[in-house]
């Protein structure tokens, strides 16, 4: 019986938010026959159908795969550069001094900018080639689909978040924490691992949340700009270019949807973590 | 004798630049086992002195002789790590200087037991009431069975009840444990309650003005004739380093 009773009080707290997309899809299906828009049914078709290939550029299943795997490729090389980056600049006055300016100005810098200069140095360059597996290189392989180029886009576009926050987490650690480990003994390898790493976690954690968030956004704007010719953002622009608006509606859709199962998984993740921050008040 | 401090000064600049005396000189001897309270108005230095002595700043100038063994440190708010839970928190100090796990785990254990905190070795800092957290901080300070324990202010912010509780817990504890203790405070009965020794700082430059045994016995009463008499004579010390002008109508 309670069962039943928490299954239904959560599926009416989800009600609510259903109510503008339901309406939203209703005025769509009424008035797309006297519009440019299709009718749901042929974007839901497509939709229904992820792995049939698409306008001869793959399917939904390969692009988004695609976008998926350079996304994760930059967002690893961001953290693996941000995170000691921004512990250094965080916990060392001397070296942000070194740092501070370069960082400010390369910041705001949208990574969009640095594509055609990054096209000019890396080329077409792709994985096949950095892994000497030339015989991949005619086919359709996922390695030749990951250009240096677009992921050294996304490691910039993700490295900054994650360096300012865990700056600021490193710096937001209060002092007391810190002489409180030293007074009682510990060495300054033992404060890192045991301090300033578990009480700058939460911040740390959200820089990667923003980097997430960032490098999603810039591949598909990159993707919908010369160098590439796969990824769901190629396919989005390719059918505005055939006029085939079911398919850039699917696109849309799917782009949306992944959004959304980045920010809700890793909040998930980081519940454990940010419980820390609710601990500390 | 146990600590030796001759000549101890310090300093700082202030925000125009020029040099603030804060400390000293200061001359001061703890024998072993001795519990002494450094009282004292605000900013007259005594929590300076006892970071000098735990080596968190450094003098000026002077000489420091200190006994050899460890030495524990409680601070005004606990200072608890709050993503530990109080049992980790408690054993922080033997993981440092690099006990073993189950080790560390019998003494915080033991520890914990003493301040009657075992029941809640598994909550979180802020779960606690303070007085629990200040109990907490306690074990921490003296998991490691220092010779000397350093304690800031540690009941400052706890209310007047639960604050009696502790010093009677702490005085136990250090009396068990026989370690050498410097307790900073600005609360005069507190003071007179827990000390062997009390030792008055004045400000400006941050100095000693009276130094001075107790010879009240155990347990003490707060209520007798006697602890009332001492503690009258070191609220009018007080009050005459607070305003000058008492001590000529006295």
């Amino acid at each position: 019986m309670t069962i039943i009773k928490t299954a239904w009080r959560k599926i009416s707290n989800l009600l609510p938010g259903l109510i503008i997309p339901v309406v939203i899809i209703t005025l769509w299906s009424l008035f797309s026959e006297n519009t440019l828009l299709p009718a749901p049914k042929l974007v839901i078709d497509i939709l229904s159908h992820p792995s049939a290939d698409l306008l001869s550029c793959g399917s939904l299943f390969w692009n988004t795969g695609v976008s998926l795997v350079r996304v994760l490729l930059g967002l690893f090389i961001a953290i693996l550069l941000g995170t000691p980056f921004g512990f250094l600049m965080g916990a060392s006055e001397r070296y942000r001094r070194y740092t501070n300016l370069i960082t400010e100005l390369a910041r705001p810098l949208s990574p969009i900018a640095l594509l055609p200069l990054s096209i000019i140095i890396f080329k077409d360059t792709s994985f096949t080639e950095v892994l000497g597996l030339n015989h991949l290189k005619y086919s359709r392989h996922l390695f030749n689909e990951l250009q240096i180029g677009m992921v050294f886009i996304l490691a910039w576009g993700g490295v900054f978040p994650v360096i300012l926050e865990t700056m600021h987490g490193v710096r937001g650690v209060r002092k007391v924490y810190i002489e409180a480990a030293r007074v009682l003994g510990a060495s300054k390898l033992f404060i890192f691992k045991n301090v300033l790493l578990p009480a700058s976690l939460p911040d740390i954690f959200a820089g990667y949340r923003m980097a997430v968030g960032r490098c999603w956004m810039v591949i598909i704007a990159a993707e919908m700009l010369p160098g590439t010719n796969s990824g769901i953002g190629y396919l989005l622009r390719y059918s505005y270019q055939l006029s085939r608006l079911d398919i850039m509606l699917a696109c849309i859709f799917i782009i949306a949807l992944i959004g959304l199962v980045f920010s809700r998984g890793l909040e998930f993740i980081g519940e454990k973590w940010l419980l820390l921050r609710a601990r500390e008040r | 004798m146990f600590l030796e401090l001759s000549d101890v000064q310090k300093s700082y600049l202030d925000s125009s630049g020029s040099k603030f005396q804060v400390l000293g000189p200061i001359d001061l001897k703890v024998e072993t086992g001795e519990f002494i309270c450094l009282l004292g108005p605000t900013g007259c230095g005594k929590t300076t002195l006892l970071r000098i002595l735990s080596g968190l700043e450094k003098s000026d100038r002077g000489e420091i002789g200190r006994g050899a063994g460890r030495f524990g440190y409680v601070f005004q708010q606990g200072a608890l790590f709050p993503w530990m839970n109080v049992e980790s928190n408690v054993m922080f100090p033997l993981k440092a200087i690099g006990m073993h796990g189950s080790e560390c785990r019998v003494k915080a254990e033991r520890i914990l037991k003493m301040v009657g905190l075992y029941e809640f070795r598994k909550s979180f800092p802020h779960e606690l009431s303070g007085g629990m957290q200040q109990r907490t901080a306690l074990a921490r300070g003296l998991v490691t069975e220092p010779e000397l324990l350093l304690l800031d202010e540690p009941f400052a912010s706890l209310d007047a009840r639960t604050g009696i509780n502790l010093q009677e817990m702490l005085r136990n504890l250090c009396g068990r444990l026989s370690t050498t203790v410097i307790f900073v405070t600005h609360n005069i009965e507190e003071a007179v309650y827990l000390a062997d020794r009390i030792i008055v700082m004045g400000h400006r430059p941050g100095r000693i003005v009276r130094n001075e045994s107790l010879d009240l016995k155990w347990p003490r009463d707060r209520l007798s004739n006697e602890f009332t008499e001492v503690l009258l004579s070191f609220r009018r010390t007080f009050e005459e380093l607070v305003d000058p002008s008492t001590s000529s109508s006295s």
